[in-house]
């Protein structure tokens, strides 16, 4: 065995918990979001770190809360609030939006089990 | 060397996915393409968001719109000219509703303006029972409904159009020819949950997640087969809870009040407006009736979940679904369809 033979095998070996979590890990859970507003990109954040988050849309602003890996829509200033009543949403590719205030939001993951969502 | 391989081995090519929200009138629309140029992608969701907002403004229920226009001219007992495009679904609808026994009935639009639901924040209270009796006993039916060239009138005062429950699924089947109609043979629409699929992502079937109707999660997948729509119908997406009790959107025309003994129902069907018709007919039919109500319409694929949580499937479905819950629930095997 030579000198790079044993560096190649070190290096994958390194390389194994990159893709236990990349292959095998739970897929289906989202790691980031992806907010637009108006349908354009407003930001993308990680869901990893538990936050409230105030979104700028037509109406006013809209909170969205962060918490264990999941997002919502703490309040918004829309009449029928039924961006709040549609809850948490936490699985790669699941999505919900504040029609009347512009601001849509969608959970990204690195290998979506589901290409969509059927609800 | 051994090094290089390895990695070449684990490193994965773009892929050419394209994924958009459009932010359409009353639908937030998921649209995902495969195997596109990114230009004509882009191109394909605005000529996608520009078909749901037109499709919005005519058939909305209660704001001002070519429906709205038409059902002032059916409550005067007049003759309504209407335009050509409008027939096709006027026609659908009589159609699938006349399969469905009627229970899937577009014509019983002052019963749901009745309960509140002609609103964007319905509240209730529930309204008075005589006055859902008296309703329910005009019987309105699509059948009551006269297309003449392009004309309607109405052989029964009470009918009045209500589109809700096959509008978002027949915006899917528009959008879904438009795509085609743009060189795009590999994609899926999804409006606010209405999923239809063409084609495939690359060398695999698109798989779809279906959610929980019982909480969060999904509770079962399944591998789409080339054209193909998914629709689910659930008591859990519009309602109002009045003095405790919940009271969902979906009517049963027979009784006037919402359908009781089931909380979901998936339909899955080669067009999304036949796939969005039946599901709310079979949740309306119950546990009991869903499976003739599903044959007459020519559905060969749906799953009902009862109040209980209990999931009546019929064969071929099962054979293609995967159950993803922690807790896998209780599956009733039901007749071939």
């Amino acid at each position: 065995m030579t000198r790079a033979d044993l560096l190649a095998i070190v290096l994958a070996v390194a390389l194994l918990p990159y893709l236990y979590f990349t292959y095998w890990g739970d897929g289906a859970r989202g790691e980031q979001a992806r907010i637009l507003v108006g349908g354009k990109p407003f930001a993308v954040i990680s869901l990893a770190h538990d936050q409230r988050l105030s979104v700028p849309g037509t109406l006013g602003e809209s909170t969205l809360e962060i918490h264990d890996g999941k997002i919502r829509f703490a309040d918004s200033p829309c009449r029928g609030k039924q961006c709040v009543h549609s809850g948490w949403l936490e699985l790669s590719g699941e999505f919900t939006a504040c029609l009347p205030n512009r601001i849509s939001v969608q959970v990204l993951g690195r290998e979506p089990r589901f290409d969509s969502i059927n609800f | 060397m051994l090094l290089a391989t390895f990695l070449w081995s684990c490193g994965k090519p773009s892929e050419p996915l394209y994924q958009e929200q459009l932010l359409a009138l009353g639908a937030l629309v998921d649209i995902t393409i495969w195997g596109a140029e990114p230009g004509m992608a882009q191109a394909a969701g605005n000529a996608l968001t520009e078909d749901f907002n037109r499709i919005h403004n005519t058939w909305h229920a209660w704001k001002p719109s070519a429906l709205t226009r038409i059902n002032e001219g059916l409550r005067n007992n007049g003759n309504v000219s209407v335009d050509a495009e409008l027939l096709p679904l006027l026609r659908r609808a009589q159609e699938l509703s006349l399969k469905s026994n009627n229970l899937f009935n577009p014509a019983v639009g002052k019963l749901i303006a009745l309960w509140g639901f002609h609103s964007d924040e319905p509240k209730g209270p529930p309204p008075d029972a005589q006055a859902v009796a008296r309703l329910v006993a005009r019987h309105p039916t699509m059948a009551d409904l006269r297309i003449d060239g392009a004309t309607l009138r109405s052989a029964n005062p009470a009918l009045q159009l209500d589109f809700g429950a096959i509008g978002q699924g027949y915006a899917v089947d528009v959008a879904v020819e438009h795509l085609r109609a743009l060189g795009i043979h590999n994609a899926i629409v999804n409006a606010s949950g209405d999923i239809r699929v063409i084609g495939k992502r690359g060398e695999r079937p698109w798989r779809i997640g279906i959610r929980d109707p019982r909480g969060q999660g999904i509770i079962a997948s399944i591998e789409m087969q080339g054209d193909e729509s998914i629709v689910t119908s659930g008591t859990y997406e519009r309602y109002f809870e009045y003095h405790g009790q919940r009271y969902h959107h979906i009517l049963d025309p027979r009784s006037g009040y919402p359908a009781r003994g089931a909380i979901s129902v998936t339909v899955l069907h080669g067009d999304a407006v036949t796939a969005d018709a039946a599901s709310t007919a079979l949740l309306v039919a119950g546990p009991k009736d869903w499976i003739h109500v599903a044959r007459s319409m020519g559905v060969k694929q749906a799953m009902l979940i009862d109040t209980a949580g209990v999931v009546h499937i019929d064969p071929l479905l099962a054979k293609r679904i995967h159950f993803e819950a922690k807790s896998p629930p209780k599956v009733e095997l039901s007749e071939p369809l």
